[in-house]
This record gives structure tokens, C-alpha cells and sequence, in this order.
């Protein structure tokens, strides 16, 4: 039979029929739908039973109780604990992005030895092994030269077992130059010092206040304990009021009941003039002042003499009869509560800010009892047996800081970061020889960049122990990776500003995921390493044991629960609650006049060439300090503050139409300290003249999903220091805004 | 197909046209000439059949053997697990379901060898003695868009575990694993039935099979477009 | 469809928002990003491409500075209920019966696998909740691994939308079964944003039970598709009939009339 045209059509009609008699096409069509619904590349994530395990977050001085959520293996979520006693459940933006932190590829994943040129981005992997031997014989080589004080190392904190522990091996090596990183909160502490006569960090009770005066604070932009803040501030909505004085209309300006606007740099002289309505008014609480303090007369004269309402109005921009109304209001209220350091308080800004405001809480007599100012006196926590120092360790530590901090010219302060810079690149001061970095990113979150940069390149060894490739680990010669925070064992210091002394216990949610070690282990080698004095200074086989031992009869508390806390702070007003000379509070005494009468610094540049006012400004949205914001608080920012990889700064619409940008458009932001490119958001929320840029953007490290993005203001900005504390007192820098 | 039509022109005597210039067709009777073309047809239903309901099936599933051959019935023992399947299939404390157990699980009693099998002699010294979880294969494994929760079924709704995954639990050996070369998944939720038909309540896992006892017991029939169940009590 | 629910309880899941203690942080949306397993590109500036289930607008009042102020509205899926039971503007319209209402909770189901990215919904949904994959969601290497296996991944070209975080219901009942309940409390079941809002702003729970603090909020009039009777309580554009499940509450008047269309001397509808 031959096959023609016509079989071949039946053929095929037959099978086309007899196909239709078979599951094939139903079951061909169903299997191919559900292939298309499950693209291999689509990835599902691995079952497995869910675990939870507390902890407490060290991404920030804030200190929240944590529950890390687990999926099998696998780290899937971060939330806050209920009844921890900071966070009561919340948890912050940065908080709940950590698992992207954990799985970050810009993770440091073992030792590395740097093979190119600094910043250029060659490393070589090193054995831990051969990296601690490294440093250990660039030690021994400068202790053997006598030059044992060029040791330096920069922490993020000063307190807490790491810190203390490699505070103690500089000590005993022979060196007093131990940094840590700058903020508001040394300004308090010295407030502190000069009016309460002790070294104390500050707690501000602000559940229990009901009026807060806020100088700029961003109560709800991460100024304190952030959750803790904006639970406070959630809470005073029914119980009490919120005032927020500020030049620009920030989240916690307009989140407030009221918004002073204030001209920039000038807020320290408005509490002076609310002082002086309130004495002047005998507003102030007698009883306080009476009894529990003295200068009181000196301070009235001071206030009452150059801070009348009209002067004031006149330096501030706020009207007269507004801070007479602001005043009475204040000193009225029940637990009245004022809060000074600009946004977050990155920068610590003029010591007299910080002592004006103070002084308005000690004329409402809220001081050191519920609802107000806490003094916290320095926690005894880590106690130590003192060291037997050699004599290379007393003649290194008599060298004498080489920021000058203690010295003559600084005599309160303790670390001075923001000046090492200046001495290293006039090379003024002795030099630094190694460095080692630990929690900070000096390179991108100190002022004038340019300069730490040179600084930075003047020392011949630098060793980070960043868990993540940040700028500053770019240009370090070692890194020795420590376990990223939700990988560690470490005790978490009382959270900033918190009204209680708290500690928390940070414990692994996981085991290390790369070869990465715990900082403590690595001093603790170090010094053992190091042989004689020192390693005897270090009686622990490893950090976990030195941890127990150092939190003693706390730690099986700490380890139950959590965190540990100490007992009742606010002690009853009385003698012995201030250490001063009188045993009282002071208004006024020597140091304290002098400070308090100090001119502030202007911000740098001159009124000509740079027209405008750049102010930073700080958001939850974007992380500002040495940790980068991970992919999803990126993608959390509006779309007027960053499109594509340009930054919009904030103009007031007069300020626009004189230079005739419209919203959106590029323009350039030129300051003494550098220039760059910029898109502008027509906003009224700042005042004519000012151009606002948000801190925490311009990073050139980490990942895709940040690097590039933006302006770095630490780039655009210098240092301008306190002439009483020498601490940086910038709070924004003269510059030009033009039409690109 | 024009080069057959060509082909054929030009091979082919030309076909004596008629008076209207229609060709005339050769007088041969119908039935012989339509002879070949019935039979064709029915090649192709036979062919396609063979394909269809045979070869298809076979194609379309690659055969898989457990990694290691479980004896349920021999783990049933009351002494062993007194809790029938829940001993190893349990539900944790969050009610969520445990699945096939971890290694650990199976650790508790086969640190050493416990009996004689070489599979579980095998069985210890690949994976309990290393460490390494066995990589079973899930007749049971539904996509990812799937929510299911067992404790719903099991605790509240009385449901044996046999409803579902048939009496495996007599079984001495493990079953080859069929695996579905388009989408993945497992033929046991398809069913073994290639044509989709099932006897048993076990014999198929496919949505229509968890709606039709929701719908018979009238369980969560809150949707508004399907007047059935909501998509969200069991899609996620 | 109202037929005995047989062992199902009928809950009526709702959420306010107070507008006064939000700050505008941001924490929601990433509490949102983490728990649903939203994915994330290099440029994410673009709002109209940029997934996110919960968004944060910033209001402002448009006034000269120093008179200028600003609000920040967080904004979910609103879940409506329509103007009967279950007739939500993006439930209509659906041809594949991808959405779907469900009475038993009065969420707003998405079916990823069911939906074929026809965007009618998107069109139809006055709020802009909802959301198309236009790319395959990707993840830096690694970071694949922070996926929650309660919520599947969405593969391109499918819409997708808030869903009330209904894996943390099919898990809250679990844990109810686990200890033999069949009734699931307010705090079983709370959203991821409410869970994580460090300010305490966002209360969730269910409009029939009274006790719940989501109804003490916004005194729902059942009688009248729910409309808040609390003070400074708003839903947005009411008038529109949606009969949302989000509501807002602002001391401020500016912002309550920022929620619907309002004419320029128009007093604000059941403002008190």
C-alpha cells in the first residue's frame, strides 16, 4: 500500500483523535502549567522547625532585647522581646534588616593580608595563625624600640569587656592611646562632671516626663536608646507635650506638638533666654535651688544680665512673647525634661549648648528623680585586678595622650578622636605606628575625610578587626574578622541615655558562618603572646571564661534572663547625690563659667563665596554610623531623598527660585571642604538659605545596593572644635548651592 | 508541500480533464480506494494509544530509589514506637509538623548497629557515623504555593494519616520514586493512575482532591469568587 | 455566600493606624520586606517599580516655613470588603480567580501561582496596593538564605499585595491546635508591621470581637459598612464605598481630609 496525501491526513487525524483518548494532552498541560508556576531559578526556601533565640542587638548604642528567628539552619528574622525592659517589643528599621547584615556579601570571610596598594582592594588570605603573628612581632618590635605609646587603637565604645580588655593591653604594653568614638554623650558626661562634680553618663527618664524640650534631639530619629525613645514619645501623645526646637522641620520637629524654628547654631542661647524668663518670673523651683545648689546668684546675673526675650529674639529668630510663652509653659509642667545634641548626636556639638539646657533642668529642679535628668555614675562593672605595669608601661603610658585629652589644654576630656587627624597630618605630636580599629569606620564617619584619609596614610600598620569591607578596612594592612553580632557571645554596655543601668548579653544566634574570631579571643592571644607582664595581666584561657569571671555573681542573671539590672539609680535629692566641692549642684563655678561663656565656633567658610548653610540631618531610614545600610533600609528611602544615585538636598523654594532650580533638578553643592553633585526637593520645611543633606549616604565601600548612592556629608564638612572640651562642635558648614 | 505536489505532477500521467476542466476520476470502485485511508485512521488511533496510555507515562517519570530502604512495618512495633506514626512524625510544640525525621532523630536509637540488616549496617555507616542527613525523597512533597497543615487534619480534624498517604505504614521496603521529568514533583501527587482516576482517598493529592473533602464537610467554604473554599486556607 | 461555617469562626481582621504616633522610620516597611520575603534591586528610587507591600507616604500640610508641617500614613492593603460582603474593587475584576475575599477572615487572598499578570487589579485598586513583577526576584549570593519558608517566593510576572501576613493566622491556629484550642486570641495572631512598629502605632485584631482593641480604637458602625464613629478616626477615600479594614486616626484635620477627595472649603465627613 503506498502512503498518499490522503492516508497520510487520516493517519494523522487518527492519531490526533486517539491522542485525545489519552491522558497525554490533559496531563501534558496540567505538568507544564505547574513547571511554569515553579521556575527552577526561583528559590524556595528550606523548611525546618522554628527556633527562636533572645539576644541584644549591638548594631547601635541602643541595646534592645532581641529575639533571632531561625528556620532550621537558617537566621530568617529579627524581633524585638516583649518584656525587655529598653524595647518592650519594638525594635528599630536597622534592627529588623540584620539577617541581611549576617548574609551580606560584603562580609569579611577570613584573615587577609593586604597585596596592593592601600584602598585598591588586594588581599591575600592568611592563615589566623600567621595574622597573629604579624602583629604580635610589630608589637614586640616597637616595645623593644622604646616606642611603645605609637600603639593606638580606635574602639566604638569605651565601655564593655572588649573595649576594656584592649584598653587594658595598651595600658599594660605601654601605651595611653586608647579612642573611642565621639558623640553627644561625652558631652553629657562632662555636663556632668563640671555641674555634678562625678563621672556619670546620663539617663533621661523619658516615659515619665511630661513636658520634653528637645534642642534639636531627634527623639524619633535615634537621639538615646532609639526604640525606647519612640516609645516615650508615643506616650507622651496622652500624657504630656513635646516641644522641638530646630532649624529644620526634621521627623521629630513635625512629630511634635510644637516646632520652634530656631536659626541654626543658636540654641544654646535660646534655653539662656528661657532661663531668664523663668528666673526673672520666679519660675524656678525654690526648693531645688535653695537647698540643693550653689552659683545660683552668679548664674541669675549672667542670664538676667545678657539673655533678656528681645536679645534673644533677636540672635534666634524666635519672637520674644514665644520664649516667654515656651518658658512659663516649660517650668509649669509637672516633670518638665530638656534634651540637647543635634539629630542623633553624632557629632557632640559646643560643650555650653549641653550646660544651658542643663541648667534648665536643675532651675525646674528635675534632676536625679523619675520623669527627669539621671546622673548614672560610672558602672563598677568590670573590676579587674590592677596590673603589674614594667617599666616600659610606665614610661609609655607618662608619655601623655597624643590627642591631648587630660592634658592642660583639655583637662576634662578623655579621648579626642576628632583631633587626631590635625596632630598626625602636622605631625605635631608623636606619631602612630599601629593602629588598630574595632566597631568604627573612622574613614567615613569622621568630619573632613580628606584629612582622616592623610591621617590614616601616615601610619604604617593599621589592623581592623571589621566584619564587614567598610572604608576604613579598605585601606587597613590586616583584618582580623570578628564574629558579626549575631554570631558573638558579649556583654552589651547600658543602652544611651537609658534612665537605668542595664547590662545585656548578646549571645550567638548561629555559629560562625565563616572563618571569622571573637575580638576578645584575639586580644586575650595577643597578649598571651606577648609574654611577661602582659600575658599575666590576662589570667584568662579564653573570652567566654574572662567574660563569666569579669560579670561574676551577674552573670547567671544575665545568662537566665538576658540582662542585668543594676540597682535604683535616681537616688533621692540629698547630699552626696551631687560630688561636687559643695556637695550641691552647681550653676556656676570656674570651669563652668568658662565654658558656658565660650564663643562658639562658626561653621567654616565665608558668607560671600558660600551664600548657603548646609546642615545635615539624620533619619531612621538610613544607617549613619560605621555599619552601612543593608539592601532594605536603602530601599526604604523616599523618593525625595534619593533617585537613581543622586541625593536631593532639602531647599526652601525662595532659595530655588534665586537660583532658579526646579524640584528634581541637579545642581552643584560646593563647601570649603569639597564640592559635589546633587539633586534639590523643594521643600518649605527648611528656612531660605539652608540646604539640608541626610547623613549616612556616599559610602564608596559595601555592596551594590549602597556604594555609589549619594553624598558622604562627613566629605563635605571639616572639624571645628570646642574651645573648652576640643571635642568636634560642627553642626554645619557655609557653602554654595548652584544650577548644574 | 508543494514539492510533492510537484513531484506527483510531474511523475504522473496527466489526469484527463473533462469538458469543464475538472480532472476525471479514475472509475474504481469507493470502497477500495477509501480501504487504505480507514486504515491509517485507525494506525493512528492505535499508535497514539500506545503512546497515550504506554509510552508516555513511561517518558514522563524517571525512576528514583530511596537513599536508604526504610522498613516501616519493622518500626512499627508497639515496643519501638508507641505512638504509632506520630513517634517519628510528630507535631512540635508550635503545631507545626516535623516531616521526615532529622538524622538526629534516628540517632537516638541507631548510634550503633542495632540488628542485622546490611541496610541499616549501611545505613549507620554512611550517614550516623558521618553526620550527614539522608537525603529521602518525599512521595509526599507538595509546591511551594502550597499550605498545609497536618495538625489541622490530624488533631482537629480526626483524619487518619492514611486518608492521605495510604497504609504505608505496613510497608517493608520503600517504593521507587517516580519522579515527574517536567515539573519535579513526585507522581504520587498525580497519582499513579495515569488517566487521573483513584479509588482511594490516598490515591491522588492534586487541589481538587483536598477541595472535595472541604466541600464535602464543609470546611472554610468562605470564598467569594469560587463559592468553595478561600485560596488562602490552603496557598500561600 | 452566607452559609453556616461549619467549626469556622468568622473573624473580621482589621488594623488602625494612629497617625500621630507614627514616625515615618520606615521600620513597618522592612518588617513587611523581611517577613514576606519581598525582593530588592540595585535602583529602587523608582516608587511606580518598587515592590513594597506596605509603603510610607509623606503628607504635607503645603504651608510657608516655619508653618509647614508633615505626616507620614503607612499604607498596607486595605483589604476591602466593598459594598457587600466581598465585592473588592480588585475581586470583581479578576478573570483568573486569583484574589479572592474570604469571609471567614475578611482578607483579601493573591494566589501567585493562579495569577497571570493581566494587572486588572492593579488598574481597579484605588490604592495603589498592589504590585507587578516586572523581574525575577534575585538575591545577592547568599542572602537567599533569609527566606521565610511560611511565605512563598514570587516568580515574574505575577501582581502581588499585603496579605495581612495570613501565614502568621495559619500558624497562630496551629499553635491553637497544639494546645487543643479551635480560637485563636488578639495577641496570636498580629501582623509583622504591627508586631515590629517601635512606636506602638499600628493595632491590629478583629472588628466582631469587641474586646479587641482594634474595635475600642475605631468603633466600627457595622450597620453602615463599618465606618469609623471614633474621633479623628478616617479611612481612606471613604466615599469611595471600599469598605476598607485599615483605618487611620490623626488629631490633625489637615491630614483626615488628606484621606479622601475633598472640595477646598468642604468640612470633613463625620469629623467631630
Amino acid at each position: 500500500m503506498k502512503l498518499d496525501r490522503r492516508c497520510f491526513l487520516a493517519l494523522s487525524i487518527g492519531g490526533a483523535a486517539g491522542t485525545a483518548l489519552t491522558p497525554l494532552p490533559w496531563k501534558l498541560t496540567d505538568d507544564l502549567s505547574i513547571w511554569s508556576q515553579n521556575w527552577p531559578w526561583t528559590p524556595v526556601p528550606d523548611k525546618g522547625a522554628i527556633t527562636y533565640t533572645h539576644s541584644v542587638c549591638d548594631l547601635c548604642p541602643g541595646g534592645c532585647g532581641i529575639t533571632v528567628k531561625k528556620a532550621g539552619d537558617r537566621v530568617i528574622r529579627v524581633e524585638g522581646i516583649e518584656d525587655y525592659p529598653v524595647n518592650q517589643g519594638g525594635v528599630c528599621i536597622l534592627g529588623i534588616a540584620g539577617p541581611q547584615l549576617l548574609y551580606s556579601p560584603t562580609r569579611v570571610q577570613k584573615p587577609l593580608k593586604r597585596i596592593g596598594n592601600r584602598g585598591e582592594g588586594r588581599w591575600e588570605p592568611i592563615s589566623w595563625q600567621d595574622a597573629l603573628a604579624m602583629v604580635i612581632d610589630k608589637l614586640k618590635t616597637l616595645r623593644a624600640a622604646d616606642k611603645s605609646h605609637s600603639v593606638a587603637g580606635v574602639f566604638g565604645r569605651d565601655r564593655g569587656t572588649v573595649a576594656q580588655l584592649f584598653q587594658r593591653l595598651l595600658t599594660v604594653y605601654g601605651s595611653p592611646n586608647f579612642f573611642s568614638t565621639p558623640s553627644y554623650l561625652d558631652n553629657y558626661e562632662m555636663t556632668l562632671y563640671l555641674m555634678h562634680g562625678m563621672r556619670a553618663s546620663v539617663g533621661v527618664d523619658a516615659k515619665n516626663a511630661d513636658f520634653i524640650l528637645s534642642f534639636g534631639s531627634g527623639m524619633i530619629q535615634g537621639w538615646g536608646s532609639s526604640v525606647y525613645m519612640f516609645k516615650a514619645n508615643s506616650l507622651l501623645k496622652s500624657t504630656g507635650r513635646v516641644v522641638q526646637v530646630e532649624p529644620r522641620l526634621s521627623v521629630s520637629a513635625a512629630k511634635a506638638d510644637e516646632w520652634v524654628a530656631v536659626k541654626p547654631g543658636t540654641e544654646g542661647a535660646l534655653a539662656l533666654g528661657l532661663a531668664h524668663v523663668i528666673i526673672n518670673e520666679n519660675l524656678h523651683n525654690s526648693d531645688f535651688v535653695v537647698n540643693y545648689s550653689t552659683g545660683f546668684e552668679t548664674f541669675k546675673q549672667l542670664v538676667l544680665g545678657k539673655y533678656a526675650p528681645e536679645t534673644v529674639a533677636g540672635i534666634t529668630d524666635v519672637p520674644a512673647e514665644k520664649i516667654v510663652a515656651l518658658a512659663r509653659a516649660f517650668a509649669r509642667a509637672r516633670k518638665p525634661l530638656a534634651i540637647c545634641g543635634r539629630g542623633q548626636g553624632l557629632t557632640p556639638g559646643h560643650l555650653s549648648d549641653y550646660i544651658a539646657v542643663h541648667a534648665l533642668n536643675a532651675l525646674v529642679g528635675n534632676i536625679n528623680r523619675q520623669g527627669g535628668v539621671i546622673a548614672i555614675p560610672e558602672a563598677d562593672d568590670i573590676d579587674w585586678p590592677e596590673a603589674t605595669m614594667d617599666a616600659i608601661a610606665v614610661a609609655g603610658m607618662q608619655k601623655g595622650r597624643i590627642d591631648g585629652a587630660g592634658s592642660s589644654r583639655y583637662p576634662h576630656s578623655r579621648s579626642l578622636l576628632n583631633q587626631l587627624p590635625e596632630v598626625l597630618n602636622t605631625g605635631k605630636g608623636d606619631s602612630i605606628e599601629t593602629l588598630f580599629v574595632a566597631d568604627v569606620n573612622p574613614l567615613y564617619t569622621m568630619p573632613d575625610a580628606e584629612a582622616t584619609r592623610a591621617a590614616l596614610a601616615q601610619i604604617p600598620f593599621i589592623v581592623s578587626f571589621a566584619s564587614f569591607m567598610d572604608e576604613t578596612a579598605q585601606m587597613a594592612d590586616l583584618i582580623l574578622p570578628n564574629h558579626m553580632y549575631l554570631e558573638r557571645l558579649e556583654d552589651v554596655p547600658s543602652p544611651a541615655a537609658y534612665p537605668a543601668n542595664i547590662i545585656g548579653l548578646s549571645r550567638p544566634a548561629i555559629g560562625p558562618l565563616f572563618d571569622t574570631r571573637h575580638t576578645g579571643d584575639v586580644i586575650i592571644a595577643l597578649a598571651h603572646a606577648l609574654g611577661g607582664n602582659i600575658a599575666a595581666a590576662f589570667p584568662w584561657q579564653d573570652y567566654p571564661t574572662c567574660l563569666r569571671e569579669t560579670l561574676g555573681d551577674k552573670w547567671n542573671e544575665l545568662n537566665r534572663k538576658g540582662y542585668w539590672q543594676g540597682p535604683e539609680v535616681a537616688a533621692p535629692l540629698g547630699f552626696g547625690t551631687f560630688d561636687t566641692a559643695s556637695s550641691k549642684f552647681e550653676f556656676s563655678n570656674p570651669d563652668l563659667n568658662a565654658a558656658l561663656e565660650s564663643q562658639p565656633a562658626l561653621p567654616q567658610g565665608d558668607a560671600t563665596t558660600y551664600p548657603h548653610l548646609l546642615l545635615p540631618y539624620d533619619t531612621m531610614r538610613i544607617a549613619s554610623g560605621p555599619i552601612g545600610s543593608p539592601p532594605f533600609l536603602v530601599k526604604s528611602v523616599d523618593e525625595t531623598v534619593l533617585q537613581g544615585n543622586d541625593v536631593l538636598v532639602e531647599v526652601n523654594p525662595k532659595t530655588a527660585a534665586a537660583l532658579q532650580l526646579a524640584d528634581g533638578k541637579p545642581a552643584k553643592l560646593k563647601t570649603p571642604k569639597g564640592e559635589a553633585k546633587v539633586r534639590v526637593h523643594i521643600t518649605e520645611g527648611v528656612a531660605p538659605d539652608v540646604v539640608a543633606l541626610p547623613r549616612g549616604l556616599g559610602h564608596t565601600a559595601y555592596d551594590d545596593f549602597l556604594a555609589g548612592k549619594g553624598v558622604n556629608y562627613n566629605a563635605l564638612v571639616g572639624m571645628t572644635e570646642d574651645p573648652v572640651s576640643g571635642l568636634d562642635a560642627t553642626w554645619g558648614i557655609r557653602a554654595k548651592l548652584s544650577k548644574a | 508541500m508543494s514539492t510533492i505536489d510537484d513531484q506527483t505532477t510531474a511523475d504522473v500521467p496527466q489526469t484527463p480533464e473533462d469538458e469543464n476542466g475538472h480532472p476525471k476520476h479514475d472509475p474504481a470502485p469507493a470502497a477500495d480506494s477509501n480501504a487504505p485511508v480507514m486504515l491509517s485512521f485507525i494506525i493512528g488511533i492505535v499508535i497514539s494509544l500506545i503512546i497515550g496510555w504506554a509510552v508516555f507515562p513511561k517518558l514522563l517519570y524517571s525512576q528514583k530509589t530511596q537513599p536508604v530502604n526504610f522498613n516501616h512495618a519493622m518500626h512499627m512495633d508497639p515496643e519501638i514506637s508507641a505512638e504509632g506514626c506520630a513517634s517519628c512524625h510528630y507535631f512540635r510544640e508550635d503545631g507545626s509538623f516535623s516531616g521526615i525525621p532529622k538524622l538526629a532523630s534516628c540517632a537516638e536509637c541507631h548510634e550503633d548497629v542495632l540488628g542485622e540488616s546490611e541496610e541499616e549496617a549501611r545505613f549507620v555507616e554512611e550517614y550516623v557515623k558521618t553526620g550527614k542527613e539522608v537525603p529521602w525523597l518525599v512521595y509526599a512533597r507538595q509546591p511551594d504555593c502550597v499550605f498545609f497543615s497536618h495538625i489541622a487534619h490530624v488533631k482537629m480534624g480526626n483524619m487518619e494519616c492514611k486518608t492521605c498517604h495510604g497504609d504505608i505504614g505496613v510497608s517493608t521496603q520503600t517504593r521507587v520514586y517516580e519522579e515527574n521529568r517536567i515539573t519535579g514533583y513526585s507522581r504520587d501527587i498525580w497519582g499513579k493512575n495515569i488517566a487521573g482516576f483513584k479509588k482511594n482517598t490516598w490515591d491522588r493529592m492534586k487541589m481538587d482532591d483536598c477541595a472535595e473533602c472541604h466541600k464535602a464537610n464543609n470546611v472554610n467554604q468562605g470564598s467569594v469568587q469560587t463559592l468553595r473554599g478561600g485560596c488562602f486556607v490552603c496557598h500561600k | 455566600m452566607k452559609q453556616a461555617q461549619n467549626h469556622t469562626k468568622n473573624y473580621l481582621y482589621a488594623m488602625a493606624i494612629d497617625l500621630d504616633k507614627c514616625t515615618g522610620c520606615g521600620a513597618c516597611m522592612v518588617a513587611c520586606m523581611s517577613e514576606n520575603n519581598v525582593p530588592f534591586r540595585r535602583d529602587e528610587t523608582d516608587q511606580l517599580l518598587s515592590m513594597k507591600w506596605l509603603r510610607v507616604y509623606k503628607l504635607t500640610n503645603g504651608k510657608a516655613y516655619p508653618d509647614h508641617d508633615v505626616c507620614y500614613l503607612p499604607r498596607p492593603c486595605m483589604q476591602c470588603a466593598g459594598q457587600h460582603e466581598g465585592h473588592s474593587p480588585c475581586v470583581s475584576v479578576c478573570p483568573a480567580t486569583a484574589t479572592d475575599y474570604d469571609q471567614n477572615t475578611g482578607i483579601v487572598s493573591q494566589i501567585y501561582t493562579r495569577c497571570f499578570g493581566c494587572r486588572y487589579c492593579m488598574a481597579a485598586c484605588p490604592y495603589h496596593v498592589r504590585l507587578f513583577n516586572w523581574w525575577d526576584p534575585v538575591w545577592p549570593e547568599g542572602m537567599e538564605k533569609m527566606l521565610n519558608p511560611k511565605v512563598s517566593v514570587r516568580m515574574r510576572g505575577v501582581v502581588e499585595k499585603c496579605s495581612f501576613c495570613f501565614h502568621r493566622f495559619q500558624q497562630a491556629k496551629d499553635r491553637a491546635y497544639a494546645k487543643g484550642k479551635r480560637d485563636i486570641d488578639e495577641q496570636d495572631y498580629q501582623t509583622s508591621c504591627t508586631q515590629a512598629c517601635p512606636a506602638g502605632a499600628i493595632t491590629f485584631g478583629d472588628l466582631n470581637n469587641p474586646s479587641h482593641a482594634v474595635t475600642q480604637l475605631v468603633k466600627p458602625d457595622h450597620k453602615h459598612h463599618g465606618r469609623p464613629q471614633a474621633p479623628h478616626a478616617f479611612r481612606l477615600l471613604e466615599r469611595l464605598g471600599t469598605n476598607a479594614k485599615v483605618y487611620y486616626l490623626s488629631s490633625r484635620e489637615w491630614v483626615r481630609k488628606m484621606g479622601d477627595n475633598y472640595l477646598k472649603n468642604e468640612k470633613q465627613a463625620g469629623s467631630h
